[in-house]
């Protein structure tokens, strides 16, 4: 069983949700997040380039950027497809379209029945 | 590659960031939440306080730079109050990044 928590750009979640429901994955929990990547926030509106590290003085800048974080847990031969499903949803080829971060999880349990493991995630 | 989730005072986020910058962590996410330790939240008079808020940080990093993350992290926020925080420390896989496709931080 692995979690898959995706960052990605507030404008594409309508899109990432409807991907993964035409794939037969319905379940998610998404939630408002800020965040930034090694450039450190928005500089300048076209200077997304990493900076210097020792250029002193910094701009100006937003410095967290709002992000959708969206999770799911799912059984081990589905996270292959499903990075490439989420990729192909985000990908603009421009900086800022997130991370795929593949984690373990050891157990799920549905609250309602108490059952655990494999069934609990379908 | 591990991913370290710390939970802190939402007045202690400014200086960690800018401690972290100096240190060479640059990238990570930010989000509010409310949480409690083991005092169950915080009594004033006769009122108590479930859920306190905090702001939780959330790094993907290399397995050796997570005691040095953890290390800039611990000094900056450290009030020696209760409250301060936790920091929780978790297997990862692997990472993609979406512009690229690429596996790897």
């Amino acid at each position: 069983m692995k979690e898959i928590t995706a960052i990605i750009r507030t404008n594409r979640i309508q899109k990432t949700k409807e991907a993964l429901v035409e794939a037969g994955y319905p379940s998610m929990t998404v939630k408002e997040v800020l965040g930034r990547g090694k450039q450190r926030g928005l500089q300048q509106e076209f200077c997304l380039d990493i900076p210097e590290p020792d250029d002193g003085e910094l701009l100006p800048r937003i410095s967290f950027i709002p992000k959708r974080l969206l999770t799911l847990v799912v059984d081990d031969e589905d996270v292959d497809s499903l990075v490439v499903l989420i990729t192909k949803a985000n990908q603009t080829g421009s900086v800022g379209d997130g991370k795929i971060i593949v984690s373990p999880v050891s157990d799920a349990v549905r609250v309602r029945t108490s059952e655990a493991g494999h069934v609990a995630l379908s | 590659m591990e991913m370290v989730r710390a939970i802190l005072r939402p007045n202690s986020i400014d200086r960690v960031v800018c401690a972290l910058e100096e240190t060479g962590f640059f990238s990570m996410t930010r989000m509010d939440v409310f949480g409690r330790g083991k005092q169950k939240g915080i009594r004033v008079g006769e009122v108590q306080y479930d859920e306190l808020p905090k702001t939780m940080l959330m790094f993907v990093v290399n397995s050796r730079d997570t005691q040095r993350l953890i290390d800039t992290i611990t000094k900056v926020a450290n009030t020696g109050n209760i409250g301060d925080g936790k920091i929780f420390i978790s297997p990862v896989d692997a990472v993609y990044t979406i512009r690229t496709g690429e596996s790897g931080l």
